[in-house]
């Protein structure tokens, strides 16, 4: 960011420069970073190279690792000028965060092989553990496969190396290659055609341990006419780890995919609970490709992390294919949350429905920026892209950025809109004048407006535990806002 | 797609002809920093001005070039155009005094005629110089301001040295710089305490001469409690090469004050418009843009309202019209820097031939800019396959108790509006041609009559250009 000469003005009774000291040593300044820094530099072609190593992986995936460690390198942290001035990475510090080098390909002996109430599947993974897998037997019959990234690479699943290779991740995305590039530990969930599963399948991350960095893939595969849901729940790996007042908490980094391949006429609905641990500086790519007559539904509620950078790219290529997207953001002292989010319409008469709620408070950030493409061959879309903001104090922030770039006239609609405002007063008065106390009403009214959300979580438990973690976010600022005694 | 691009024949310009005019004074070819103490010399401008113009040709070399903007833009060659060409001696105070050439450009333009009808006062800019300029009696007696740039800052170089930059830095954008460096012409607008004007001030604005840029710096200033409209229409002829126009607009309203600026801009296809318009808007005063573009290759133009009073109000409605080869990249800025301010933008664009419309807006709410209410609206046009429309809008919001809105939304002219107008007798074209002015109409309803008429006649124009 600075030349050196202006590095040694500004810092002038400084040690000559030596060889790195230690970072226990010294208590030198932080350098400061640019916005669009990367707060890490652990990922090089010789990581990439050691990983292939480490888990023992077939040539095609070690060049595929190669090649995506050469694009990390290369490219820009924000490729669209769009949103290139909305990048900040300055509040993460992960200089000390080790990635690991290879996550299990299988459950430990003696992990948990129970099926929770209601679902049809789980698997669960902490940092490179795997704690639990188990898949109702019948589906496995039905050839149904649930199993780490690893453990389909190892046997060479039908269709793993299509999958990898052949990834919809967007290949102008440095965070996307960062994840191909040095991934550890994956899941992969493949459909068969015409399989369709009734009960939600879980997928558990369990990650964010200080000073560690996980970098993760999740590939999954819906054949002609499948359809599955699947909760993605992305939680922390144990109790908060207390420090000493003062003392920084060591920062964590989680990266994360989800690749979703839907074939004709297949149908997942996806419903991702994040709530890492307040430390942890979340990188997540998901990318979608739907096949003709496709359906994909997303339901996002971002509540952890101290960055959470995300992107999503759904791409419907097939025609009559569908994506409805629905994404709440509850923010609390001082998190970042950047999203983007790019529907690309190529086929014709496609839907895009899509929706995006934050809550803010207490100095939290969101900036959430949606492009809606329109193809010169997507004859007779319809696209909604809708971007709403509720600002519960003044230290908080908004940006929203609804764009549009459309290529082909022959629209059933093509629209965005967006809208920031205050809790509505209207609204307040009105349950204040059924009795309801206004500290209570303004509760249910921030809790209503991301309730689109919690609507769409498939099950009972998941949907319970979504709306305690709203609720705790929300006492929370009760106890900050309270008067010092 | 299966329109061919090629195949769109481009439509004469109907102001496009050009006068050959003898030039009296002109700098060489190119931009040096020679260039810029040679403009400010021929002006015997005072040495501030000097500095403040070396100070953004300075910048204007360090600064890099958008990489956003329209890509014919960024291939242009500052080293091609002729930065200061003067047609003839001095300002002219009467009609009479004009040269014979000129006059007959401006007759076939309308302007006498204009005047006679409704117009306050008259700066019509001929090349880079203002060569014609009145003002009514009436308006001179209520000690109203209206001259060209380089004559104000002769008669008054007190207020422009107060307000001069002071909205644009030469800082703010490569062209912004640009223009700080080598501005010429343009007006200079004062109306002091009080004052309510009773007609549009006009001016007019015209590009000869083959490769001359246009720099024209305009400053407007609506001391407290006064009221202006400010009209400025653009006519240029045709050119084979490419022609620039990097104009810089300052306007200041002091509180209470109450100034609406439209312009109605019709550059021919090979001009590159790029320009940079601002209006700082104190305790409750108004401001408003009214913006129309349809001429130029390429036109770069967000035309910006800094809320930085109490109870300030601003509104921006802009329409474009990008026709086969055009860039429409046009947008609106609102800054809302103080509480109980309030903006509207209202965006309207027509894509057809292959043209391209972006709207690129921002919409900020400062820390401490409590019971803001904002709202944005863009609309698009599509009229053919061959076409584009871009939107992108910026929506920053620092304040809890912000109330904004924004809404777009693109499409086609729907096939039952166009039937409903056939069975009623009018052909397709007409039909069309209704249905756009129809979609504009809230930019037209806020001109002067005349100027909507002649907003209609082109419309009408763009449109017979692609159905013909």
């Amino acid at each position: 960011m600075t030349s050196p000469a202006e590095a040694g003005t500004e810092a002038a009774p400084q040690a000559p420069p030596a060889a790195p000291a230690s970072r226990s040593d010294a208590p030198s300044p932080r350098a400061r970073r640019s916005p669009a820094e990367l707060p890490f530099t652990f990922a090089d072609a010789a990581l990439a190279a050691a990983i292939g190593e480490a888990r023992g992986e077939p040539a095609w995936l070690r060049d595929d690792r190669a090649a995506a460690a050469a694009d990390f390198a290369r490219l820009p942290v924000e490729s669209s000028e769009l949103y290139t001035s909305y990048v900040d990475f300055r509040a993460a510090d992960l200089s000390g965060a080790r990635p690991f080098l290879r996550g299990a390909d299988a459950p430990a002996a003696g992990a948990d092989v129970s099926l929770p109430e209601g679902a049809a599947g789980i698997i669960e993974l902490r940092d490179d553990v795997v704690v639990r897998l188990a898949l109702q037997p019948d589906l496995v019959a039905r050839g149904v496969v649930l199993e780490t990234l690893g453990a389909a690479v190892a046997r060479d699943a039908a269709g793993i190396r299509d999958a990898l290779l052949g990834t919809p991740l967007p290949v102008d995305e440095k965070l996307a290659a960062l994840s191909r590039g040095f991934w550890s530990q994956g899941i992969h969930l493949h459909v068969p055609d015409g399989v369709q599963i009734e009960r939600p399948i879980l997928l558990r991350w369990a990650a964010g341990t200080p000073e560690r960095a996980l970098l993760g893939r999740t590939i999954i595969r819906l054949g002609i006419d499948a359809s599955a849901s699947v909760i993605e729940d992305q939680v922390a790996p144990g109790p908060a780890i207390a420090c000493a007042a003062g003392e920084p908490v060591p920062q964590a980094l989680v990266g994360a995919t989800s690749e979703v391949h839907l074939a004709a006429g297949a149908s997942l609905s996806f419903a991702s609970i994040q709530d890492l641990p307040l430390a942890t500086t979340l990188l997540h790519q998901r990318a979608a490709t739907l096949g003709r007559g496709a359906t994909l539904k997303l339901a996002l509620a971002q509540l952890g992390g101290r960055i959470v950078r995300s992107r999503i790219d759904n791409r419907l290529m097939g025609q009559g294919s569908t994506v409805e997207q629905v994404e709440i953001v509850f923010g609390g002292t001082d998190q970042l949350f950047d999203l983007t989010s790019y529907t690309r319409h190529v086929g014709q008469d496609t839907t895009g429905n899509l929706l995006s709620k934050a809550v803010l408070q207490q100095g939290s950030r969101a900036y959430i920026k949606g492009l809606i493409k329109i193809e010169q061959t997507a004859r007779g879309t319809d696209s909604f892209l809708g971007e709403f903001g509720m600002i519960l104090d003044p230290k908080s922030r908004s940006v929203t950025i609804p764009s549009l770039e459309i290529d082909q006239p022959d629209c059933k609609r093509a629209a965005h809109a967006s809208s920031v405002g205050p809790i509505d007063p209207a609204q307040l008065f009105y349950l204040e004048s059924r009795g309801i106390t206004p500290d209570e009403a303004r509760k249910f009214i921030t809790l209503g407006f991301l309730e689109p959300v919690v609507a769409r979580v498939p099950l009972e438990s998941e949907r319970e535990r979504l709306w305690a973690l709203l609720e705790a976010k929300w006492a929370q600022r009760r106890v900050e806002d309270a008067p010092a005694a | 797609m299966t329109v061919a691009r090629e195949e769109i024949v481009s439509q004469e310009y109907k102001y496009g002809f050009h006068d050959d005019v003898t030039y009296l004074a002109e700098t060489k070819v190119g931009l040096t920093r020679q260039t810029v103490v040679e403009i400010s010399g021929f002006k015997a401008e005072p040495d501030w001005m000097l500095q403040f113009r070396l100070r953004a040709y300075d910048h204007f070399l360090a600064r890099a070039m958008p990489t956003w903007i329209p890509e014919s833009v960024q291939h242009l060659d500052f080293s091609k155009i002729v930065y200061y060409r003067k047609p003839s001696e001095g300002e002219e105070k009467s009609w009479d005094d004009v040269p014979e050439k000129i006059k007959q450009t401006f007759e076939k333009l309308g302007i006498p005629e204009a005047e006679r009808k409704f117009l306050a006062g008259v700066g019509a800019q001929y090349d880079s110089e203002v060569v014609y300029h009145s003002v009514r009696e009436e308006l001179s007696k209520i000690g109203v301001v209206f001259m060209g740039m380089d004559q104000g800052l002769r008669e008054y170089p007190e207020i422009v040295k107060k307000y001069f930059g002071t909205v644009i830095p030469p800082e703010d954008n490569k062209f912004a710089a640009l223009n700080s460096a080598v501005w010429s012409g343009g007006s200079f607008v004062y109306i002091p305490k009080g004052v309510e004007v009773p007609l549009p001030l006009q001016a007019y604005f015209r590009i000869n001469g083959e490769n001359t840029g246009q720099f024209e710096r305009t400053l407007i200033i609506a001391d407290e409690g006064s009221k202006v409209h400010y009209i400025e229409g653009c006519t240029a002829p045709i050119y084979t090469t490419d022609a620039l126009h990097a104009a810089v607009v300052e306007v200041i309203a002091l509180p209470g004050a109450q100034i609406r600026y439209t312009t109605i801009q019709n550059w021919s296809r090979d001009v590159y418009n790029l320009v940079t318009k601002r209006a700082h808007a104190h305790a409750h005063s108004t401001v408003e843009w009214v913006d129309a573009n349809t001429g130029s290759r390429a036109t770069v133009k967000y035309p910006a309202i800094y809320l930085r009073g109490e109870g300030a109000t601003a509104e921006v409605i802009s329409v474009a019209f990008a026709g086969h080869g055009q860039h429409q990249d046009t947008g609106a800025k609102a800054v809302h820097l103080a509480p109980n301010t309030r903006s509207r933008i209202v965006s309207k664009s027509v894509s057809k031939d292959g043209g391209r419309s972006t709207y690129r807006g921002t919409l900020k709410v400062a820390p401490g800019a409590t019971g803001v209410v904002a709202s944005v609206r863009c609309d698009a046009l599509l009229l053919d396959e061959a076409s584009r429309s871009d939107t992108y809008p910026y929506i920053d919001i620092q304040e809890d108790d912000t109330t904004m809105t924004h809404e777009a939304t693109v499409g086609k002219i729907s096939a039952d509006q166009i039937f409903y107008l056939m069975s009623r007798g009018l052909t397709e074209n007409e039909a069309t041609n209704l249905v756009v002015q129809g979609f504009l109409e809230i930019f037209t309803k806020e001109l002067p009559m005349e100027y909507a008429i002649e907003f209609n006649r082109l419309v009408k124009m763009e449109m017979e250009g692609s159905l013909g």
